[in-house]
Order: C-alpha cells, then structure tokens, then sequence
C-alpha cells in the first residue's frame, strides 16, 4: 500500500473509533453539565436530633417539622418556629395514626415512671402506659399487623415488646443481648410482618403474635432496613454490619440474595430511586469511612451502580427528586458536616458545608414550597434546592469527537505529505559489461584482501564477516546486473535460506548464521 | 491530601515532558555533542561503479532527496505544539464550567486525546530528521572530481564510501585486555575504497583507514566506600591510515627510488609516510595520520606527492 495512502487509512480507523465512542456518550446521556445549589430559607437552633421528618402532626393539611432528640420532642411550623416542646429522657419515637383520626400522631418510648409510652395527638401528649417490663429504650416502631396495629418497644438488651394502641402488653421476646438496631416492617405474601435486628447480629422476622417466622445471625450488625424493593409482596430485608458485611435477605425465609463486603462499617443504608424505573429499586450505602455506594435490585439479586466517597461517617441518605426529572438524587451528609448531591450516575455535586455533623436530612413541602431540610449538630436548616443544567451539553462529546477527528485527519495529510526517506545504502552502477566487470574484478579484490587481513590478524571476527557480507552481497548484485543486461555470467554466489546473506557457490555451512547448506 | 499533592505533582511533570518534547520538535533542538570520534552524521553506504559523472550526480541527489525530505518535515514542526495549546484549549472549557459549579470531564478527556496525537506527531516528525552528512562525503565527491579528468575515458571508479560510522560492532577488527581485566575494543574503519584505471595507464588503488581505540565499560569497587561502580567507556583516539597503490604503466613510466619530496617519513599536510615500497613496477605506501579527521586535500596532496616517483620515459 502507498505509504501516502496508509496514514489516511489510520486516520479513518481512529476517527471511527473516536466517533463512536463519542456518539455512545452523546446518546447514552452519561455526559451532562449539572449544577445542584441551595438557598437557605431559614435557620434554627437545635441540637443533634435523632429523628426529623417533614409530615402534617397538627392536622390542619398543612406539613410542619417533626424533631426529636433524646430528651426533647417538637413541632415546629414551616417558618422553623416551634409550636409544641415535650421535655423527655433518653425517648425514642416512631410516627404513625394511632387515634384513628387520619393524622399521624407521635409514640414515645422512654424513661418516665419506669418504662413508659406516651401519645402526641395533635400536640395533646397522652401517657398510654408506664412502668413496662423492658429496659432503656433504643428503637420503636407500629407496625400495622393484619390483626391489627401494634407498637413494638425495642431496649438496649436486645429485648422486644409488643403493646397494644391503649397500652396494654401482647408479647415480648428477645433477639440476642445488645440494643436493638432496626425495627421495620417487612411483608411475607403480603401480610405485614415484623422485621428486627439487634447489634449482636440476630436478625429476625415475627409475626403478629411473637413468633418468629426465621431468625438469622450473621456479624455485629448496625444497621437494618426492610424494603419490597421489586414490588412483589415479599421485603427484602438489608443489613449492614461492623465489619462491612453488606446483606440483602428475603424476608419470606432469610435466605441471602446479595452478599458483599464493602470494607468499612456500614452506617446507613436508604433507598433512593435513583434511575426512576420503578420495576427495579436502588438503595445507597453509606459507610463509617465515608464510602458510599449504590445498588440496583433487579428483583432476584443485586448490582452495584457506582461507588463516591464523602469525608467522612455518612450519617445520612436521602432520596430527593432535586430535578425533578422523576429520578430521585441522593442527599448524603457526613459527620464533618459535608452535605452532597449524588447523581444517578455518581456524579457528586456539593452543597455548603455545615458547621456541624449531619444527623438527618427530610424533603417535604413546608408552606407552598418544597424544602430540603439538614439538621446538624448545631441548627436545623430548611433550604430551597437549585439545580441547572446546560441545555443540550450531552451532544459535548460529539463536538470533542469532531475535533479530535479533524485533528487526526490534518496529521494524516500532514504525514502523508512528507516525502520517504531516501535509501541510505546506495549503489552507482555503470551497466555497461566492461564496467560490471571490473566492478566483479574489484570486489573479488577486495574480498581477497580481507582474507588476507584476517589471516594477517588485522581483522577478524565479528568484522571481518560483516565487510565479507557486505563484498558478497556487492557481488550478488553485480551477477544480477549482469543477467539484467543479458550478458552470459557464472553465478558465483548463493544465498542462506536461513539469514539471506550472501555466500560463496559450494560452500557447506552459512558462516554468518551457522546454519548447514544443500546445494 | 498527601495523595493529592503526589499525583497532582506526578501529572505536573507529566505535562511538563509532553510540552518541553513537542517545544523541542518545534524548535528542532539539535542532539548534545556526542563523545569525541562519536559524532553521529548520515549513515550512508554507497558502492561506486560508475563514471565520476554519473556518480557526483547520484550523490548530489541523494543529498537533495535527504533536504527535501527534512525540509518538508520542517514545514510542520509547530503543529504539535499547537495541537498541544488547542488540548490545552479544550481542557480550559472544562476549568471555565466547574468554575461555574459543573463539574464534567468531557473536555479534559477531548484536550488528553489532542495530546496525545501530538506526541504521535511529534515523533512522527522527529523520525523525519536526518543527521547531517559527513563532511567526507563532501570530501569524497571532491576527489571524485579532482580525479576525474585523469581516468581512462569509458572506465568507471571502482570501490565503496562507507560513512555508517567508524565504531560499530561490526568495524571491532580485534579485542585485548589490560592487567585490571579491562576490554579495549580496536576499531578498522575503511570508509573509502577506490580503485580507478587512469588516462596514462596506470591503476590507482586508494583505501583511507581510520582506525580507533575504545575502552568498554566496566565494573570497580570504590576504594572508600567499597560499593561497585560502573565506569563508563572511554574513547582512547584515532588515527588514519591511507594505503595507496599505484600500478604504473612499463610503456610511459618508471619509477623511481625516491623523491626528495616522497619517501619514508616525509609529512605531506597531515600525513606521514610510514612504509614506501617502489618494487615490482608499483608505489605501494601507507601514510599515517595522527588527527582526528583528514580533510580530502590531504589526500590528494598525498596522491599528488606520489607521483614525484614516477618518472615519464622519454619519447
């Protein structure tokens, strides 16, 4: 091929590759220019709450601010000022319609006259029960049981109890001998269940009356979440454990569907719509070293998306539909107080950073806006999310592969328009049959003198076979003009199948190469 | 952070050896002097079988071919570098968006590939470079001149111009080792070989020799610190020999014994006749030069000196 057809022929190759590796990212939408941002609307002092959530608790259709700290509960309206304050210590809570008035009301578990839950309908509190059979309180939950709903108590001692919506005691158990870590409800066929799981590792799913469906044990475990991530009836229960194991069990029977180590302790898990395909549900981990990963749950097993670290404990995982283009975002605060923005395809974005360590982040309408609300160690703040995007930027690539092609295809006319090297080793040689014989003349002279030189020890080796190759192969060259003119010559040389140098006629071994001759 | 800093630093470098290669492409940055009897020029090998015509004309195409070739190549030398500015180019849009908050890769992944074809380029280009030609090439065509009206009509020069250099591994003609077990390599170099038939008769045969010395690197054990250090290897010098014949014709010469200006020992410019033998109807002598290099004047001065021996017969 013409040596000035080649670099084009590359060329071409390479702007096919780059185009259409260009074109995947166009069409793909991986490529995008996205900015996410924040407004703070207002901002109050609070500390560390355990437990926020933006929901309506005062029955006036409007949402207002549940907060909850271990020795405090509030209700605060959507400008962040307060409108009930209930002094407690060392409470729990859980949310959900207990009085049957359509407003979710607050349960609250903690030390009173002994162990005791107490009722806020509508900012009424209303102590149900005192002085229960169970120790320090860790986690409660309702969990509405086909037979009917039940609040279930969870201590530090890895004890269970359940009690009815007046009070009064149904069941109790124990799973393991730590504090209880997650509380949820997990469907079988359906049927609401409960899930529970202690720090010892004993994970376990109950029904209605105490008893245990199956219980699994596996490492120290931090947390639980029971979610029916592929919408057939049946949960799936995740844990995180101390040591990185990342689980995903089926809440039917226990058995594994997704097991991963992730090498940090896991600290949060939360799912977070991230692709916004219903048929296939994603949860975010988060890890005590900051790492963060997302999986997709395609209804038998599990994938990881993507992987993006914060600086810190994740203390937090939201899922918020910033942009709202139906794909929900994740919302991650550390405990450095870093707050970011996580992309469905990973892509962090960071919001400001907070002066303390995050402990919970909710979205919700509060007012006629929607707000993303952070609490940190220090204040709860409610802020209005931005987000902007160049339009069309997913194209970039295809501009980027145009370039690159047409800086390719310059460099192949360029290269091509450099003329070939010339031939380094060059012969003048007279055609005539008088000059090619004293030429032949000349070279036999020559090949003479060299024999001498290396009998005399002038020259030997390596040398002496290099300046005898270099004579015999002048010498072929001259038998070949010889027969090119048509004039009658004796071929006096042959050449080495082996390493092509050129040889005397009758000779029995190459003496370039070694290599044993049949001629 | 310590991370950070160690691959921020490492892809600083990086750019810096991309940008300091594709500014030497552009500037066409000269190789730094090698060691003495070293010095790279044009490997060219060229057998002479031809009028002096015919083969003066192939040399000066050849060096026109090598001219134009390079002179082309020149043309394009800032390309690269302006290749590498555009990547640059591409990589800002990139620093202008995440200065607005965007973070994207597209750009700096678009500038990298630029670079990269830039290098490509660049070496593509810097393939294009020849050395220079020696100057005994010149020096050969010279000669070829010089001699040109005193060969034979219809006879050709015969012989070769082996400039591929005078220390190759195939030019070692022979090894020794000193006491300390130390290899010194000895170098035999005929770059030039010529023999012509001549308008009076006579047969010239000319062969210039250089011969160098070479001592190969070797491991010693430092007398302080008692480790093992490589020495490097180191150029011993070079001389030249010229071994000339000339063949006289009985019908119009005979030779004399010798010349006040031609005999054993006499220098003829950078020259000294070592050995003179004038027996058997032919001046066979080798003249020895101490130089490093030998311009062609010298040889034909040589040449020229020589034939103070012969003595034309009278009519």
């Amino acid at each position: 091929m013409s040596r000035k057809i080649i670099p084009f022929v590359v060329a071409f190759v390479l702007v096919c590759l780059v185009m259409a590796v260009s074109g995947v990212f166009a069409f793909s939408g991986t490529v995008s220019a996205e900015k996410f941002g924040a407004d703070v609307a207002w901002s109050q002092p609070y500390n560390a709450p355990e437990s926020m959530k933006i929901i309506d608790l005062t029955g006036d259709g409007k949402d207002d601010l549940f907060l909850q700290t271990t020795d405090n509960v509030s209700i605060w309206d959507e400008n962040g000022n307060s409108l009930f304050n209930f002094g407690y210590a060392a409470s729990k809570t859980t949310l959900g319609d207990v009085s049957g008035d359509g407003v979710e009301d607050i349960v609250v578990y903690y030390n009173g006259q002994g162990m005791s839950v107490d009722i806020i309908d509508k900012g009424q509190q209303k102590t149900i029960v005192t002085s229960l059979n169970i120790g320090a309180p860790s986690r409660v939950a309702i969990i509405r049981f086909a037979s009917g709903p039940q609040i279930i108590l969870g201590d530090n001692g890895g004890n269970l109890l359940s009690i009815s919506l007046d009070g009064e005691p149904l069941w109790d158990m124990s799973i393991g001998n730590a504090e209880i870590r997650g509380l949820d409800d997990a469907r079988i066929n359906g049927q609401i269940h409960l899930a529970a799981a202690s720090y010892s590792g004993v994970v376990a799913v109950i029904d209605s009356n105490g008893n245990p469906v199956w219980q699994y044990s596996q490492e120290t475990l931090r947390r639980m979440r029971a979610f029916d991530l592929n919408a057939d009836g049946n949960s799936e229960i995740i844990t995180g454990g101390e040591y990185g194991a990342l689980n995903v069990l089926s809440a039917v029977n226990g058995n594994i569907l997704f097991s991963k180590t992730i090498g940090q302790a896991v600290s949060e898990v939360r799912e977070v719509e991230l692709n916004g395909d219903p048929s296939s549900r994603e949860f975010v981990v988060g890890g005590k070293e900051g790492g963060v990963w997302a999986y997709s749950f395609n209804g038998s097993t599990a994938s990881q998306m993507w992987s993006g670290s914060l600086s810190d404990k994740v203390n937090e995982i939201a899922g918020i539909d910033v942009n709202e283009d139906g794909k929900e975002e994740a919302v991650i605060g550390d405990d450095s107080g870093n707050v970011a923005v996580f992309t469905e395809s990973g892509i962090r974005n960071n919001l400001p950073k907070r002066p303390g360590g995050i402990t919970r982040i909710d979205v919700g309408r509060l007012g006629n806006e929607r707000f993303v609300v952070v609490a940190d160690l220090y204040s709860v703040e409610a802020n209005k999310m931005k987000f902007s995007s160049i339009p069309g930027f997913q194209y970039a690539p295809l501009l980027v592969g145009v370039i690159v092609s047409g800086v390719i295809l310059i460099i192949a006319a360029i290269l091509a328009s450099i003329p070939k090297k010339p031939e380094l080793k060059v012969s003048f040689q007279d055609k005539s049959r008088e000059s090619l014989e004293a030429e032949r003349r000349m070279l036999k002279e020559s090949i003479a003198d060299v024999e001498r030189l290396r009998k005399s020890g002038e020259v030997i080796g390596d040398a002496y076979l290099a300046r005898l190759k270099r004579l015999r192969a002048d010498l072929a060259e001259n038998e070949a003009a010889f027969k090119t003119q048509g004039f009658p010559i004796k071929v006096e040389t042959i050449q080495c199948p082996n390493c092509g140098g050129t040889l005397e006629l009758g000779m029995d071994k190459c003496e370039y190469c070694g290599q044993v001759l049949l001629s | 952070m310590d991370a950070l800093i160690c691959v921020g630093g490492i892809l600083f470098v990086g750019v810096l050896i991309i940008f300091f290669y594709l500014l030497n492409t552009a500037r066409k940055k000269n190789s730094p002097p090698a060691a003495p009897g070293k010095k790279d020029y044009l490997p060219v090998y060229i057998s002479l079988a031809d009028k002096p015509l015919s083969i003066m004309q192939g040399m000066d195409k050849l060096r026109r071919d090598a001219q134009k070739m390079e002179t082309a190549g020149d043309k394009w030398r800032w390309v690269p570098m302006i290749i590498f500015f555009a990547g640059v180019g591409l990589m800002l849009i990139d620093g202008i968006l995440m200065l607005l908050g965007y973070s994207d890769f597209i750009f700096i992944t678009g500038g990298l590939v630029l670079w990269v074809a830039a290098v490509v380029m660049a070496r593509s280009l810097r393939r294009s470079d020849l050395q220079d030609f020696s100057p005994r090439y010149k020096g050969t065509k010279e000669i070829l001149y010089t001699l040109r009206d005193d060969l034979r009509p219809n006879s050709t020069f015969l012989g070769h111009l082996d400039l591929t250099g005078a220390m190759l591994p195939t030019k070692v003609a022979r090894t020794s080792k000193d006491a300390q077990d130390r290899t010194t390599e000895y170098f035999r170099d005929e770059w030039l070989a010529l023999k012509a038939k001549l308008y009076d008769g006579n047969i010239l045969r000319v062969s210039a020799i250089q011969k160098s010395k070479k001592r190969k690197s070797y491991w010693k054990r430092s007398r302080i610190s008692g480790k093992m250090k490589m020495k490097p290897e180191k150029f011993k010098g070079t001389e030249h020999d010229l071994k000339v014949r000339i063949v006289a014709n009985p019908e119009v010469y005979t030779i004399a014994r010798a010349s006040p200006t031609f005999k054993q020992g006499s220098s003829i410019g950078k020259y000294t006749i070592r050995q003179l033998n004038t027996e058997g109807g032919m001046i066979t002598f080798i003249a020895n030069s101490p130089f490093e290099e030998v311009e062609h004047e010298n040889i034909l001065q040589v040449l020229q000196s020589a034939y103070s021996l012969l003595q034309r017969k009278a009519a």
